[in-house]
């Protein structure tokens, strides 16, 4: 016990004696870690939910309250998503976006036409198209499903969803709790993965910059800008429950968390201030947006706002980019980006 | 003073005497310091052609215009070819004692590299994959002949490699035949794949004169056979990377056997998931029967037997670049983190930090 609180101790002092340990240590504890815990946690709710709608007790909006709030931990989560749920395909199981060729709805509508009633082995055994929160959504709030008509078809695969996403965010939270799990990893150096905590940090940096890029393809691609101006109203993520707006919310919140970590270990006052006015300008520019994605990207008098808010979020990712990047010394990109 | 093939056969010797000097501090005992040759960017995005000893110490970086990719050493002669990567018109001969320039190779008329290149056993020829632009993506073999008085390449005529988008080229145990990886993703001049729903990967065995031996294909289309590495016996390793859908999960490596036909290496569906479709740098060790590979998307380095399939090593490893055969084990460059070197042996993982600078390492290394 006296050797444990020693090495312990021998950990703290270091940290405290290194800012950018410090700063990773309280990033691993503080913020990412309950992060997982959070998503864990939405994801039993979750389940709970769609056991107690399937079997009478609960109604549909108590599925959609719980479904809201899973998709709302899980986009705060994904600028977050270092280690175990950014690797082995993990992340592809939660939510299937792009969905370019509606591919939800066709491989649901097969699953079940071909399982009746649909199998736990069935959906273990099944594309991630039809495991996650995507698939959920379809059923869900899609029109063309008749959800309250035909539960015995649509209720097995709910239930094994949400049970699939709860065991995924088990096996995810367990790779980093305990001695050799992630949340060590980001306090104690060197270890297997970082030979450093500037190796760490930047790690830490690279997750968040890269899903801000993501955000800004989340909302480019409905608005067509990588569709030669043709907009893509139902390539928009979470368009079924008109939630688009909702998730770029709460993975801009869970990036800025992570800025409010790290802004002290900025040289640049300057820089400070102005990413700390780019969260502060994209965020009031989301809160402002009086309508679903799904429906502004199809009303051209809508366009200008989301063109805004773009621009915002590229303002944001260059600032943290280039600019962060260069004065903290962190290297955003090499062959995992441009291999060859 | 024109440098001659006397004068760097001569200064070849002096060479193996400063590599003796260097040591790894848990390589003592066990032999000199291997020379690292690698392509490597720095902060400011400009490139080098580079070479380190693997104790840290720097022999030479020498700024270049074009990024580079994998370097072709010459059997012999202290001087190697830093290949340019797709579409790069030019690729650097450096005179490996001091890090000179020898001479810019500069690609033919409507010719570009691919980033792949090796030198004969008998040192005067060397061959380099190529893409033709006045039929995008055929590819070719360059064939440079070493003008041994100036110490310069001449280009001396092509021959096909009977696929698309050639790749990584080695050679096989008789020394004059080559295997190409024909990627099968056509490219025009520029990094824009243009092919990728009618892509044709192949495996091309063929000597170095240009006549095809085998061409072997993989069932999945749109995983492009990229990099690779030969055996002893004449086994051969390739690594995919796959240009289909990026959720789906297919097999990333492959081997073909002596008079076996070519098919996918047993690696486990949860390791192929976290290589992240895409595999780089692959490292035979021939004395241990090991193969290495690196998957820079998946931030994560491997080793397996290369007779039984069995995981040896299997540890994340940031951006993980080239892999090279050193003493016992292999030697791991990265793209952001520090560089590493990892054994097996005993069923025992050893893994030590090298001190060599961290990042910027491009995707290929040469020991030696």
């Amino acid at each position: 016990m006296r050797v444990m609180v020693m090495a312990l101790l021998t950990v703290l002092l270091s940290a405290c004696s290194n800012p950018r340990q410090e700063v990773t240590v309280q990033l691993a504890n503080q913020l990412l870690l309950p992060a997982h815990e959070q998503w864990h946690g939405s994801n039993g709710a979750l389940r709970v939910s769609a056991e107690g709608f399937c079997a009478d007790e609960l109604d549909q909006a108590a599925v959609e309250q719980a479904f809201y709030r899973t998709l709302q931990s899980w986009s705060y989560l994904q600028p977050l998503m270092l280690g175990p749920l950014a690797e082995g395909n993990r992340s592809w199981q939660v939510q299937f976006w792009p969905d370019k060729r509606n591919l939800v709805a066709h491989q649901v509508e097969a699953l079940l036409d071909s399982h009746s009633p649909l199998t736990r082995e069935a959906l273990e055994g099944a594309s991630v198209v039809v495991q996650g929160l995507t698939a959920f959504e379809y059923v869900l709030f899609d029109k063309a499903v008749d959800l309250a008509g035909q539960r015995p078809r649509y209720c097995p695969l709910l239930i094994g969803i949400a049970r699939h996403q709860q065991a995924l965010s088990a096996e995810v939270l367990a790779l980093w709790e305990g001695p050799e799990g992630m949340a060590s990893r980001l306090g104690d150096f060197p270890n297997d993965r970082y030979a450093s905590a500037d190796e760490a940090l930047g790690s830490i940096l690279r997750t968040q910059i890269t899903a801000v890029d993501v955000l800004k393809k989340k909302l480019g691609v409905p608005m067509g800008r990588l569709n030669k101006g043709v907009v893509q109203p139902w390539q928009a993520e979470a368009w079924r429950s008109r939630h688009s707006i909702g998730n770029l919310q709460s993975s801009l919140s869970g990036a800025r968390a992570v800025w409010e970590r790290v802004r002290s270990l900025v040289g640049d006052a300057g820089l400070v201030t102005r990413i700390d006015a780019a969260y502060e300008n994209t965020g009031q520019k989301l809160a402002g947006l009086p309508a679903p994605l799904v429906e502004m990207v199809q009303d051209k008098a809508s366009l200008p706002r989301l063109q805004a808010l773009y621009e915002s979020l590229d303002n944001l990712e260059t600032l943290q980019q280039v600019e962060l990047a260069r004065d903290l010394g962190i290297q955003i990109g090499f062959n995992a980006n441009d291999g060859d | 003073m024109t440098l001659t093939r006397r004068h760097l056969l001569g200064m070849g010797a002096a060479l193996g005497g400063v590599a003796a000097l260097g040591g790894w501090a848990f390589w003592q005992g066990k032999g000199q310091s291997p020379l690292l040759l690698s392509a490597r960017n720095d902060d400011a995005g400009k490139h080098y052609c580079t070479g380190y000893f693997l104790d840290g110490k720097r022999a030479f970086a020498t700024p270049v215009a074009e990024r580079c990719h994998d370097v072709a050493r010459h059997p012999f002669l202290p001087l190697a070819l830093f290949v340019g990567r797709r579409p790069a018109r030019e690729s650097y001969l450096i005179d490996l004692r001091d890090g000179g320039l020898l001479q810019i190779v500069r690609g033919q008329p409507q010719r570009h590299f691919y980033g792949h290149a090796v030198f004969h056993g008998a040192g005067e020829w060397l061959y380099a994959t190529e893409n033709d632009l006045n039929e995008p993506g055929r590819g070719v073999l360059g064939r440079y002949r070493l003008d041994q008085g100036n110490l310069q390449l001449v280009h001396e005529g092509e021959v096909p490699t009977h696929g698309v988008g050639p790749h990584q080229l080695a050679w096989m145990p008789d020394g004059e035949s080559l295997v190409v990886a024909n990627g099968g993703i056509r490219t025009e001049g520029s990094r824009e794949k243009t092919n990728l729903n009618s892509m044709s990967p192949s495996l091309v065995v063929m000597d170095r004169h240009g006549e095809l031996h085998s061409k072997e294909t993989l069932q999945h289309s749109q995983s492009s056979i990229r990099h690779l590495a030969v055996a002893s016996d004449g086994t051969i390793i390739t690594g995919q990377q796959y240009q289909g859908e990026a959720w789906e999960t297919v097999p990333l490596l492959a081997v073909k056997r002596p008079e076996q036909p070519y098919q996918p290496f047993p690696v486990g569906a949860s390791q192929l998931a976290m290589m992240d479709q895409y595999t780089a740098s692959i490292a035979i060790h021939g004395e241990r029967r090991q193969v290495a590979m690196t998957a820079p998307r998946g931030n994560r380095f491997f080793v397996w037997d290369l007779d039984t399939a069995e995981t040896l090593v299997d540890v994340p490893m940031e951006d993980c670049a080239g892999v090279g055969v050193a003493g016992d084990g292999f030697a791991v460059t990265s793209g952001q983190g520090r560089c590493r070197y990892f054994s097996y042996q005993d069923g025992q993982v050893a893994s030590h930090w090298l001190d060599l600078p961290g990042g910027w390492w491009d995707n290929h290394l040469r020991l030696g």
